[in-house]
C-alpha cells in the first residue's frame, strides 16, 4: 500500500545553496532530508561526511572564541526572530537551538523526544522549512527566523492545522503534537498531500508512539483541503 | 436513570486539546523552577561486578559543576523499598535498590554518578570527564545462562500457576488432534515520546517538590517521603501532562531518587530529563518472553486440555512478574483441564516492568496464535474454533462474565472485514505480486478497580471543579472524567472543570491497568452523592425552598442543576437558588478513601476481536498491515474519539510488536544494542494502517456505577497474533518468534 523505503515519492527538494547544505548536512535538517541524507550515506562513514564541516565550525568557533578550548564553555552573541519577534541571547556553542527554544527562552512547546534527530518531536520552521532543532546548533541560525509550535496560531485563532488536529484527534498524550503540527504545516506548503500514501511518506520522520497515525492524515487531509 | 445511558459517550473534542496544539500544555521538566540547575548520569559500561574507584577530579573542576553524587557520597534513604501494588498507597517499585547505594554492579547502563551543572551542556561535558574503574564479574544475561537460580514467583496481580484438572492425559493420548509449539517474544522497550524526568526542588531541608512525569503522583510522593523519612505532606509532586508512558511511569525509578539526591548535594533545584539511551535501561522494559503452549481438541474443535507454561526475566534488583499464561490461557476458552507455569529468571540486564498489558499482550500472542494453528490442524476456520470453545463462564474462577459480548465482536468483525470470502489455503490471495493475507484473533483484558477519593466545589455561579490525583497519559482522562462528572454531579459539560496530577488532591490511583475511567468515576459518582446531600441539607432547613422540612433522605437530584423529592416529583430546587438564599459562594465536599467492593460472583473482562490483512512483496520480503478491523466489548464508552483512538493506538503497538520491535543486547556486555529510536524500531505514520474501530456490547453496571471496564490496554492484545496469523496464512511459513523481519522471510518467495 505505501511507498516502499528505497524511493522517497515526490523527492522533488531543489538543489541546496551551499550554505543551506552546511546546515543541513552537519544538522540532518528537515526530515525529509534525513531520509535521504542516510540513504546517501548508507555502507559509507557518516563520521567523515559529518567530520568535515563540523571541524570547519570548530574552527570558525575557537577563532571566535579566542581559540579557547571546548570545555570552557564558549559563548557567542545570536539574533533570531522567534516567531516574529526579535531576540538577542548570548548561547553556548554547544547549544541545540531546541535547548536554546526551551531552557533559555521558556518555549517548551517544542518536543526534546530523542535528542538525535530520530523522532520529530522537535520540529520547528526554519525560513519556512521544516527542521529537527535537536539536531541543529543554535548559532548557526543567526540572523534567521524560527517559527515554534507558539507561533502559528492567530492569537485565539488556532492555525487550521491545529484545528484540524483538535477535530480528528491527532493525538493522545500531546508531545509529539507540536512536531507533527509543524512538520504537518511545511507537509502542505511542500504539496506532499495528494493522497493519504504520500501524507503517510512525508510525515513519517515524526514518531506518534501512541499510534494516532490515522487520525493525523485525516487531520493533515481537512487542513489541506481547506487550505487549497 | 442508568439503564437509558448508551454505550458510545458523545464524540467530544479533548478538554485539554487546545492545550497540547498551541504547546501550552506543561509536561514535567518544563516547568520554570528559578535557578534550576541540570543533572547528567554516568552509566556502568559492565553488566556485573563491583566499583573499584570514581576519579571525580577533573569533572568536579570543569565548568559550572555544582554537585557530583556517587555511592561514596550518596545520602542512604532510611526505608528503600515500598512494593505494594494492590492497596498501592505506598507506591510502586520494580527495582529494590536506590542508586547510589553502594558498589555493586547489577546490570550495564546502571547509574554510577549524577552530575549537577548550571547548563546542560556544562552537565554533559562534565560527565563525559568521570572514570570509574571495575572490577567486572561474568554476568548472566540470558534465561538459560540463569536457569540454576530460576523460581515459581507468585504474581505481580493474582495468581500466575494455574491447575485445572489433568493436562496430561489428554496431551499424551492419540484420539486427540494436538498442537505443541513455542514462541518467543524480544525484550520490548515501551518509549513514550516524552522521556521520563524529573525536577526536584527543595524547601529547606524537608520540603520536596517534584515536577514528575509519572502514571502515579501518590506513589512517588509515599516512596519518595519514606526514602527521606519525611512527613508525606511534605513531598508534593506535580504532572498535569504526561507524555505517553504504557508503564515506564508507574514505578518509582532510579533518576527521581538521583534527582532529589542531586539538588540536595546541590542545594539548588534539579531538573534532570532522562536521554532515550537510558530509557532502554533506567525506566524498565518488557520481559523477552518463551512461551510453550499445548493444546488438544476433539475432531470437532472441542478443547480438551491446554498448556501454557512461560519464562520471563528481570534484574536481580527486580521484582516484576510477568503473568503470560494466566491472563491468557487462564481465562480464554471453555476447557476441562487447564495448566499454567511461570518461571522467572534473574538476569544481569536492568529491570523489567510492566507494558501495555503485561501478560495479557505476550500471552495472547503465544495463544492466540497457537489457536491458529490448531484451527488449520483442524481444518477449522479460526473464528469458528474461537466460538466452539466459547465461555460463558470464567474457566478457572467458574463464575460468570459480566456483560460479555465477545461473539458479536466476531460476528460484527468478520461482518465488516469481508471474512466469509477468505480462501483458508496459504498463498491463495495474491493481489498482482503481492502476497495477501489474513488473520484474526481474540484481543481480551481483565476490568480492574482501585481506590481513589474525589473533591468538588459547586459554585454559585453553576460551575464545578473537581479534583483527583489521577492522571491523563494521552487516555483522554481529562475529558472522559469530566463528562462523568457532568452527567453525576448535574452540570453542564462546558461549566465543569477536572483537575488531576497533583498530590494536594484527593487520592488517584496508577494510570495503570485501564482502571482510571472506572475509579475515579466511581469516586466522582460517590462525591456527587454527597453533594447533592449537602444541597439538600441546605434546601430542607430553607423556609423559601419548595423542600423545606423534607427528609434529606428522600431527596436526590432530578435533573441536571436540580434536587427534588423522591417521592413527590413536583417538589424541586435549583443549585444555584440553594446556594444563593444560603448566601453562599460555594459548597465544597470531599468523598472518602475505601477499599473498593469486590463482586466476586462475576468475572469482569474485557473482550475484542482483531481482523487483519497484509500483504508482503515476497522479493523484499516486507510486511505491510494494509487494513485492520477491531471490534470491542469494554462496556460503557464514556467519551468515543479518544476510546477510539486508544483501541487504534493499541493495535499500532501491536504491529510494532508483530514486525519489528527489539531491543537487543550485546552478547559479551550485555549493554543494549538497540538504544535509540534509529535502531529501535516502532511504527511510522508510513506503517499504520487504516483502521476501522467499532464498540458492541452494553454498560456493566455490575462493575461500577460508571458502566465501564477501561480502554487503554486491551488494544494491544491479540493484535500481533492476528498479524503473526496473517502472514502464516499469506505465505505459508509459521514464524514463531518475533519480530516478524525480512530475514525471517527470505525463503518465502
Amino acid at each position: 500500500m505505501n511507498s516502499s523505503d528505497d524511493e522517497v515519492p515526490g523527492d522533488e527538494t531543489p538543489p541546496l545553496r551551499s550554505s543551506d547544505a552546511f546546515h543541513e548536512i552537519l544538522i540532518f535538517g528537515s526530515p525529509e532530508t534525513r531520509r535521504r541524507f542516510l540513504k546517501q550515506v548508507a555502507g559509507t562513514s557518516v563520521a567523515i561526511t559529518v567530520g568535515s564541516p563540523l571541524s570547519l565550525f570548530a574552527q570558525r568557533m575557537s577563532e571566535t572564541a579566542g581559540g579557547s578550548a571546548p570545555s570552557s564553555a564558549a559563548t557567542l552573541p545570536l539574533r533570531l526572530k522567534i516567531n516574529g519577534k526579535d531576540v538577542a541571547v548570548e548561547v553556548d556553542t554547544r547549544t541545540t537551538l531546541l535547548d536554546l527554544l526551551r531552557e533559555q527562552l521558556h518555549l517548551t512547546g517544542s518536543k526534546k523526544g530523542c535528542d538525535h534527530g530520530q523522532c520529530g518531536a522537535c520540529t520547528v520552521l526554519v525560513n519556512g522549512r521544516r527542521i529537527n532543532s535537536c539536531l541543529s546548533l543554535a548559532i548557526v541560525h543567526d540572523g534567521e527566523e524560527v517559527t515554534t509550535i507558539e507561533g502559528l496560531a492567530n492569537g485565539e485563532q488556532l492555525h487550521p492545522v491545529q484545528a484540524a488536529f483538535v477535530e480528528h484527534d491527532g493525538f493522545q498524550c500531546g508531545y509529539c503534537t507540536p512536531g507533527q503540527i509543524c512538520s504537518a504545516v511545511a507537509c502542505i506548503k511542500e504539496g506532499h498531500v495528494k493522497s493519504d500514501d504520500e501524507i503517510r511518506e512525508w510525515m513519517s520522520g515524526n514518531l506518534c508512539r501512541c499510534g494516532a497515525y490515522p487520525n493525523i492524515v485525516d487531520a493533515i487531509k481537512e487542513a489541506a483541503a481547506k487550505s487549497a | 436513570m442508568a439503564e437509558t445511558v448508551n454505550i458510545l459517550g458523545p464524540a467530544r473534542n479533548r478538554v485539554d486539546g487546545r492545550l497540547k496544539v498551541t504547546g501550552a500544555a506543561k509536561y514535567s521538566v518544563e516547568f520554570q523552577v528559578p535557578n534550576c540547575a541540570y543533572g547528567w548520569t554516568v552509566e556502568s559500561n559492565v553488566a556485573k561486578g563491583k566499583i573499584l574507584s570514581i576519579d571525580t577530579k577533573s569533572a568536579q573542576a570543569a565548568p559550572g559543576v555544582l554537585a557530583i553524587v556517587t555511592h561514596l557520597n550518596a545520602p542512604k534513604p532510611k526505608e528503600p523499598a515500598a512494593k505494594k501494588h494492590r492497596g498501592q498507597t505506598d507506591g510502586i517499585r520494580n527495582e529494590e535498590r536506590v542508586p547510589f547505594s553502594d558498589d555493586e554492579i547489577h546490570y550495564a547502563g546502571q547509574y554510577v554518578a549524577l552530575v549537577v551543572a548550571k547548563t546542560i551542556e556544562q552537565a554533559r561535558y562534565a560527565a563525559s570527564l568521570v572514570k570509574v574503574s571495575y572490577a567486572p564479574e561474568e554476568p548472566l544475561l540470558t534465561m538459560n545462562a540463569a536457569k540454576s537460580s530460576a523460581t515459581k514467583p507468585k504474581g505481580s496481580f493474582g495468581p500466575v500457576q494455574i491447575k485445572k484438572g489433568d493436562v496430561d492425559l489428554p496431551l499424551k493420548g492419540t484420539s486427540l488432534t494436538k498442537i505443541e509449539q513455542i514462541y518467543t517474544t524480544p525484550t520490548e522497550t515501551h518509549n513514550p515520546i516524552e522521556m521520563s524526568g524529573t525536577i526536584a526542588a527543595w524547601d529547606r531541608d524537608d520540603k520536596l517538590t517534584l515536577y514528575d512525569a509519572t502514571q502515579f503522583v501518590k506513589g512517588v510522593q509515599s516512596v519518595i517521603a519514606r526514602a527521606w523519612n519525611l512527613p508525606i505532606e511534605n513531598v508534593r509532586v506535580i504532572c498535569p501532562f504526561v507524555g505517553g508512558a504504557f508503564g515506564c511511569k508507574g514505578a518509582v525509578w532510579p533518576h527521581v531518587f538521583a534527582a532529589a539526591m542531586g539538588a540536595k548535594a546541590a542545594g539548588v533545584p534539579v531538573k534532570m530529563h532522562v536521554t532515550r539511551r537510558n530509557m532502554f535501561v533506567g525506566t524498565g522494559h518488557r520481559t523477552p518472553t518463551t512461551q510453550t503452549i499445548a493444546l488438544a481438541a476433539t475432531r470437532d474443535g472441542k478443547l480438551r486440555a491446554m498448556r501454557h507454561v512461560s519464562h520471563i526475566a528481570t534484574s536481580p534488583v527486580g521484582d516484576h512478574v510477568e503473568s503470560c499464561g494466566a491472563r491468557s490461557t487462564g481465562m480464554m476458552y471453555e476447557s476441562p483441564a487447564i495448566q499454567v507455569e511461570e518461571t522467572l529468571h534473574k538476569i544481569n540486564v536492568a529491570s523489567t516492568t510492566f507494558m501495555r498489558a503485561p501478560g495479557e499482550c505476550p500471552g495472547t500472542y503465544a495463544l492466540e496464535c497457537a489457536m491458529d494453528e490448531l484451527a488449520y490442524a483442524l481444518k477449522m476456520d479460526p473464528v469458528q474454533l474461537r466460538l466452539t470453545n466459547y465461555a460463558d463462564n470464567h474457566p478457572v474462577k467458574n463464575v460468570p462474565f459480566s456483560a460479555k459480548h465477545l461473539k458479536e465482536c466476531y460476528q460484527v468483525g468478520a461482518e465488516k472485514f469481508g471474512w466469509a470470502k477468505r480462501n483458508p489455503q496459504p498463498r491463495s490471495m495474491r493481489d498482482g505480486d503481492l502476497l495477501g493475507g489474513w488473520g484474526m484473533a481474540t484481543k481480551t483484558y481483565p476490568a480492574h478497580k482501585m481506590e481513589a477519593a474525589a473533591k468538588v466545589m459547586l459554585r454559585a455561579d453553576g460551575s464545578a471543579t473537581v479534583q483527583c490525583a489521577a492522571h491523563d497519559l494521552g487516555t483522554g482522562a481529562y475529558t472522559a472524567l469530566t463528562q462523568i462528572a457532568s452527567e453525576q454531579l448535574g452540570v453542564p459539560f462546558e461549566k465543569v472543570k477536572f483537575e488531576l496530577g497533583d498530590t494536594d488532591f484527593p487520592f488517584g490511583p496508577v494510570a495503570g491497568g485501564s482502571n482510571t475511567t472506572g475509579t475515579v468515576g466511581t469516586a466522582i459518582h460517590e462525591v456527587a452523592q454527597l453533594l447533592h446531600k449537602a444541597l439538600a441539607d441546605l434546601a430542607v432547613k430553607d423556609s423559601e425552598s419548595p423542600l423545606y422540612n423534607l427528609s434529606s433522605n428522600d431527596i436526590a437530584m432530578i435533573a441536571p442543576g436540580h434536587i427534588g423529592s423522591k417521592i413527590d416529583n413536583k417538589k424541586s430546587d435549583a443549585y444555584i437558588d440553594i446556594l444563593r438564599r444560603a448566601g453562599r459562594g460555594s459548597i465544597e465536599v470531599q468523598s472518602e478513601l475505601k477499599e473498593p467492593e469486590e463482586n466476586k460472583k462475576m468475572a469482569f473482562q474485557s473482550f475484542g476481536a482483531d481482523f487483519v490483512e497484509v500483504k508482503i512483496d515476497p522479493l523484499l520480503p516486507r510486511v505491510q498491515v494494509t487494513r485492520v478491523v477491531s471490534v470491542i466489548n469494554c462496556g460503557r464508552v464514556v467519551t468515543f474519539k479518544p476510546a477510539r483512538n486508544q483501541i487504534i493506538g493499541g493495535i499500532n503497538m501491536g504491529i510494532g510488536m508483530a514486525l519489528m520491535e527489539a531491543t537487543e543486547y550485546d552478547p559479551q556486555t550485555g549493554l543494549p544494542a538497540t538504544r535509540n529510536l534509529a535502531d529501535y524500531h516502532v511504527v511510522t505514520n508510513a506503517d499504520a494502517p487504516v483502521i476501522d474501530v467499532t464498540f458492541v456490547g452494553e454498560p456493566d453496571f455490575a462493575f461500577n456505577p460508571i458502566g465501564c471496564r477501561g480502554i487503554g490496554e486491551i488494544g494491544i492484545t491479540g493484535a500481533a497474533a492476528a498479524v503473526a496469523s496473517a502472514i502464516y496464512h499469506a505465505t505459508g511459513k509459521r514464524v514463531r518468534d518475533l519480530p516478524i523481519t525480512p530475514d525471517k522471510l527470505m525463503d518465502i518467495a
